[in-house]
């Protein structure tokens, strides 16, 4: 199930808020851990015996690794259980075409589904049994509340990826009021508009420029960085907001990335709780840059090179991965220096290097990376512009306007202004309809589509 | 107080359509989709459930017609989009795209009648007639359509004496919310064919039936409103008195089907709409010749019009019946055999066979 679905949004929703705000405080996370499940049991059946499994021995490795003699053992064995989970069903039949096409062997592919999700609660139950390890925080005492934790619905499929230190009090004792579930409803509406509204019809916008022309080959991948920009960080809107309805405070996953001023500075702002991540659990037990050059170097490049691998199991993405390390070491280098003198440049640099790297990111095969940027940069003899490119570039127009605005933080920064006058009062009553007319609105474009999936959950 | 009534409209909103989508009877068809809708799936343990319980959850929703409106109009009037699913509002008339070219699917449209030709009736008169879809008409900067030259001139290659009527259609000759022509302007078309195919043209007494709430099928893809058209069908004794036969409906023996005027699709009054294999006798012609026509829904409503020429008229719609099956069903002699099909077909013929 997704969240921008009707079957999410007028059924899952409103029957999980009525039971869960009738029940007694006590059983509340029971229901959230019940309804979590079902969640994950309406879109992967099968697998819930993965999720389930994870969660019970995770639960009992945290117990483990917290005191006695053989805690350093259980670490490296929930490390190593978790590491092959994931492996295994993500990356089996990757490792075994490349051996396949290396040594010319056939060994015939298992072609194993992965369970959706995996990624994320794969990466929180193994920072859970590490924390514990490094006594950041004691194992939890309850079983059902670790469940509810690593199976709560919000973060479940596509993060953000919660720490437990972050939800550990709240899962305890959270409080219900007004204010968290208007501001949670609010940030829902708008993760759910940045998914429908503009992530959606961006995609159908690059779908749509069949025919190559150096502006449509740059068309193309700007749509992209758009799409997955709102695509993921409106589902974590949406995680934020559901997580807010239920009292819990997630941490922000992104800040306005598509602003930064560098590659290093994107990084700080895409995807937080992925990067920070391997800062904490890769980068830093590798001696980070407190090394020589050359390790330091090094740290990097493995770093980026297991980010690249994580979000999927082709060359594209490890190629995509790499791209950034590289790049990273440079701004490192001598790079950063100079842009922090520019004033414009700084921007437009950062711009075409993300660009590109979602280029790098959503085409397979590397052969036509090296067609797609000869096409971006007139290598190729095509026309500058054609007709469909033309009259694609002017259908989606206005959206492009309203998605280079809502990638700014400018509504943001109008809204607070806006709160210091005295419109705020109007402001007051105004607000929610402009929310309600949101939610109606993205209602509009999934009634009118079919079938919606979310390009995350596959990572 | 913000987050009051945040809460409440919130709340309000979703528990209301919740209950509503509940208490609702389940649509069994949508009429401006012309498609049954889905019901709710029997239970299975398998992921795909979850999105057939959503695509009935999505088809069944209370207002759907109006909320699919308020995208158009979001997509039309506030993003200022040119075409909405590819639909294109202009001047009243409701076009949609079929960009791109598909070359392959030309190649296939020459070689399933080259086919056809060469196995069935290599030595009678084969004629061919492709109308231009109504894109043709619209005269617009922007608008991204066929390449209707290099379609023509593929076509070009099939060896059949063509009937070329571009510059006899105009747009006006087309409903403004559907793809079809309009069978009370088909006269200079008949014209035409009289010419190429030699019958002598009669100018013909007809009586005007009109049905005044044709919604063409774009109507109901634009999900924009607007008033419904006229829809005419031509009758006179000659047409009230030949013998019809349809493979798929026995009891019919009339050319129009009154009883579809008021189903999912008007246009299926002629000719009773989609049918594989249909034969008309007129024993009151004086002419001994028959015509065969290889057809797709444009050839329903001018089919009627050609009844006067010739004794018998059979239509074969491929995309329904094997050659396999029609040969039982007809055998070539010295017919006339044209192939009518309009420009879409020819770009996305792949059912034919």
């Amino acid at each position: 199930m997704i969240f921008s679905s009707v079957l999410f949004i007028y059924y899952f929703l409103p029957l999980l808020l009525l039971i869960y705000f009738i029940v007694p405080s006590k059983f509340k996370n029971l229901v959230l851990l019940i309804f979590s499940l079902l969640f994950y049991f309406l879109g992967e059946p099968k697998y819930i015996v993965v999720l389930l499994l994870s969660c019970v021995l995770n639960y009992i490795f945290g117990k483990l690794v917290y005191k006695g003699k053989k805690r350093k053992l259980y670490l490296v064995l929930a490390i190593l259980y978790n590491i092959l989970q994931l492996v295994y069903f993500k990356y089996t039949d990757f490792f075994i075409s490349n051996v396949n096409n290396f040594f010319g062997l056939n060994i015939p592919l298992l072609h194993i589904v992965m369970p959706i999700g995996i990624s994320f609660f794969t990466f929180q139950t193994m920072a859970y049994v590490i924390d514990v390890y490094n006594k950041k925080h004691k194992p939890s005492d309850s079983l059902i509340n670790f469940m509810t934790y690593v199976s709560l619905f919000p973060q479940l499929i596509a993060g953000p990826i919660v720490r437990y230190s972050t939800v550990e009090d709240e899962l305890k004792k959270r409080e219900h009021n007004f204010d968290n579930f208007g501001e949670g409803a609010k940030r829902f509406v708008i993760g759910l508009s940045k998914k429908v509204l503009l992530a959606n019809v961006l995609g159908e916008f690059a779908e749509n420029l069949i025919t190559e022309t150096v502006l449509s080959s740059w068309l193309k991948p700007i749509c992209y960085t758009f799409q997955i920009y709102f695509d993921f960080s409106g589902y974590s809107d949406m995680a934020i907001g559901l997580g807010r309805m239920f009292g819990f405070h997630f941490l922000e996953n992104f800040n306005y990335p598509l602003i930064a001023k560098s590659v290093t500075d994107f990084w700080r702002r895409w995807h937080i709780s992925l990067s920070s991540w391997f800062r904490d659990y890769v980068y830093i037990p590798l001696g980070g840059n407190r090394v020589s050059k050359v390790k330091f170097f090094r740290n990097i490049l493995i770093v980026w090179f297991l980010t690249g691998f994580w979000h999927g199991a082709n060359w594209n993405f490890i190629l995509w991965g790499l791209y950034f390390g590289i790049i990273l070491i440079i701004e490192k280098v001598f790079l950063s220096k100079f842009l922090e003198k520019t004033k414009v440049l700084k921007y437009i640099y950062t711009l075409i290097i993300v660009i590109i790297s979602f280029m790098i990111f959503s085409t397979d095969s590397l052969g036509d990376i090296g067609i797609n940027l000869k096409n971006m940069f007139f290598l190729n003899n095509l026309p500058l512009l054609n007709r469909e490119t033309l009259y694609y570039l002017r259908n989606y127009l206005g959206l492009l306007v309203i998605a280079c605005i809502s990638a700014t933080p400018l509504m943001k920064v109008l809204e607070t202004k806006l709160n210091k006058t005295k419109a705020k009062k109007v402001m007051d009553y105004v607000e929610p309809f402009i929310y309600l007319g949101l939610l109606i609105l993205s209602t509009a474009f999934l009634i009118d589509e079919s079938f919606n999936p979310f390009l995350y959950f596959r990572f | 107080m913000k987050n009051k009534i945040l809460t409440f409209i919130f709340i309000l909103y979703i528990f209301g359509f919740s209950l509503a989508g509940i208490i609702m009877k389940d649509k069994k068809i949508s009429l401006e989709e012309r498609r049954t809708l889905s019901s709710l799936p029997e239970y299975k343990m398998e992921s795909e459930y979850v999105n057939k319980l959503d695509q009935y959850l999505l088809e069944q929703f209370p207002l759907r017609n109006t909320f699919r409106s308020i995208k158009a109009n979001f997509n039309y009037f506030v993003l200022n989009t040119l075409d909405n699913n590819h639909i294109y509002l202009k001047d009243n008339y409701i076009f949609k795209s079929e960009y791109p070219t598909n070359k392959n699917s030309i190649a296939n449209f020459i070689k399933v009648i080259n086919k056809n030709k060469a196995n069935l009736f290599k030595d009678n008169k084969v004629y061919m007639m492709i109308v231009p879809d109504k894109n043709y008409y619209l005269k617009d900067d922007y608008f991204l359509e066929i390449d209707y030259d290099y379609l023509y001139k593929e076509l070009d290659s099939i060896d059949a004496t063509k009937i070329d009527i571009r510059d006899i259609m105009k747009l006006s000759y087309y409903y403004e919310t559907d793809i079809h022509w309009k069978q009370e302007k088909l006269d200079g078309v008949v014209k035409k064919m009289s010419e190429v195919m030699n019958f002598k043209y009669e100018k013909q007494d007809y009586q005007e039936n009109i049905y005044n709430k044709f919604y063409g099928g774009y109507y109901g893809e634009s999900a924009i409103n607007r008033n419904p058209e006229k829809l005419v069908y031509l009758e006179n004794e000659e047409l009230n008195n030949v013998s019809v036969k349809y493979l798929e409906n026995d009891e019919l023996k009339k050319v129009y089907n009154e009883s579809k005027l008021t189903g999912m699709d008007s246009y299926d009054v002629y000719l009773d709409g989609a049918s594989s294999f249909i034969e008309i006798t007129n024993d009151s012609s004086s002419s001994k010749k028959e015509l065969v026509i290889f057809r797709d829904s444009f050839g329903s409503s001018i089919a009627p019009l050609l009844i006067p020429y010739y004794h018998k008229i059979t239509l074969i719609d491929t995309r329904y019946i094997t050659s396999e099956n029609y040969n039982q069903l007809i055998k070539f002699t010295n017919q006339d055999v044209l192939f009518l099909y309009n420009t879409v077909v020819v770009n996305s013929s792949f059912a034919l066979r």
